[in-house]
């Protein structure tokens, strides 16, 4: 008997827990939508800390890593990993310039619709602008502390790589400052940005090997 | 004269192709060891992370290669770029080996078996031993491994293992050295292939 009450009290709370976050209304899509393409914008370039986490079922711990991301428009990205190893990639054009501890490194991506794909989604969802893509069924949740976007891909084959891409938005200035990653095994990754400067001035000698 | 000089000559070639040098210069010793063990990945409460540079004829990958023993004689083995995202995930139970995942670029039975052997013998526990050799420092386990065999390099003092050579009858086909500074931790893994042009390095996450 005791056993039943504590798997209501469970059920309960679990609901109450998972009631935090709702689905949004169509207006409150269209105002959400439109606050993050409005920020998107204004944001010429960006430069933020960020810690990585990677979450394998069978670990005791994620995985971390750390570093820095440095973003300016339209589309130079670079990510440093620092901690616990130094290693940065910079996505350019067609092309990503790798510079893994000293080995730097050139991959090619133009022929690789996939690859691409991936890579559009990195930059796009540091600005949080991708609720036109095509290519997957968005979803929008809101809560208390954040508004969520969620992204399912159409492509079977993105499909087999990744089974949802999660984006969360301050409330306040519609910055994204969580990004997930679920694999298909539900596996994920989690990158959480901290410490954002907004539209200094970045150098584009940043962005070279 | 020259009929000696030349079997003599034939002699010596024959004699050299055929014998390994993976035993040269050591001497065969009596052993009562039935096995001999391999204990970098044999705590089930460690995640063993490290960080992973490939070379493959001439062209760079990273990655990060995770290892974890989930039973005796059971390990999972993953691989994820640096992004996280995985590229293999293995697992190695006793003889039975499971591709539980693999991108599609890295899917080619070729591919899949030199990651499976590699990986296989860096994660076995024990294997039983055929023969000991020794020299001044070193005390060397050879075993056997289908139709190839194993070496296993220890220190006498430390008993450390340091060095895996896997051989044929009479050629050397991989090695894998190994630092360790403490406990049974590798510090540094490095992977070598000599028939084809493959090297792996892997280096353990630092503790923050």
């Amino acid at each position: 008997m005791r056993s039943y009450f504590l798997l209501l009290f469970f059920i309960v709370i679990g609901s109450s827990i998972q009631a935090q976050e709702t689905a949004m209304n169509t207006s409150e899509i269209t105002t959400f939508k439109e606050k993050v393409i409005a920020t998107a914008k204004t944001t010429k370039t960006i430069k933020t800390d960020f810690v990585q986490y990677k979450h394998l079922d069978f670990l005791a711990d994620d995985v971390k890593t750390s570093g820095k991301m440095v973003f300016k428009t339209p589309n130079l990205v670079k990510w440093e990993y620092t901690n616990p190893y130094k290693y940065s990639v910079i996505f350019k054009e067609d092309q990503l310039l790798i510079n893994d501890g000293g080995t730097k490194s050139k991959v090619d991506i133009g022929n690789s619709k996939l690859f691409k794909k991936l890579n559009q989604l990195i930059v796009n969802s540091v600005k949080g602008n991708m609720f036109n893509d095509a290519d997957f069924t968005v979803s929008f949740f809101k809560s208390s502390k954040y508004n969520k976007a969620v992204f399912i891909p159409k492509d079977k084959k993105i499909a087999g790589y990744i089974a949802s891409f999660e984006l969360l938005f301050n409330k306040d200035d519609a910055q994204v400052y969580e990004v997930k990653m679920v694999e298909p095994s539900q596996d994920f990754t989690r990158i959480i940005f901290s410490n954002r400067v907004l539209n200094n001035t970045i150098n584009d000698s940043v962005f070279s090997n | 004269m020259i009929r000696f000089l030349a079997i003599s000559l034939l002699a010596t070639l024959v004699l050299t192709s055929c014998s390994l040098k993976t035993t040269e210069g050591l001497r065969q010793v009596r052993f009562n060891e039935y096995a001999i063990e391999n204990l970098y990945f044999s705590n089930f409460e460690i995640d063993y992370v490290y960080k992973a540079k490939i070379e493959v004829y001439g062209k760079n990958f990273g990655g990060i290669l995770i290892i974890k023993k989930l039973g005796i004689e059971n390990h999972r083995v993953v691989f994820t770029t640096e992004f996280g995202s995985k590229l293999f995930d293995f697992q190695f139970e006793d003889d039975t080996f499971t591709k539980n995942f693999i991108v599609e670029e890295l899917d080619k039975k070729f591919i899949i078996n030199i990651l499976k052997d590699d990986f296989k013998l860096l994660v076995k526990e024990q294997t039983m031993v055929l023969g000991v050799y020794e020299s001044e420092n070193q005390r060397i386990y050879k075993t056997k491994n289908d139709e190839r065999f194993n070496f296993y390099f220890t220190n006498i003092e430390s008993e450390k293992l340091q060095k895996i050579v896997n051989t044929s009858k009479t050629k050397e086909k991989l090695t894998i050295d190994f630092t360790s500074s403490e406990g049974n931790i590798a510090d540094t893994i490095a992977i070598k292939h000599n028939n084809i042009k493959l090297t792996i390095d892997l280096e353990k996450f630092k503790k923050e």
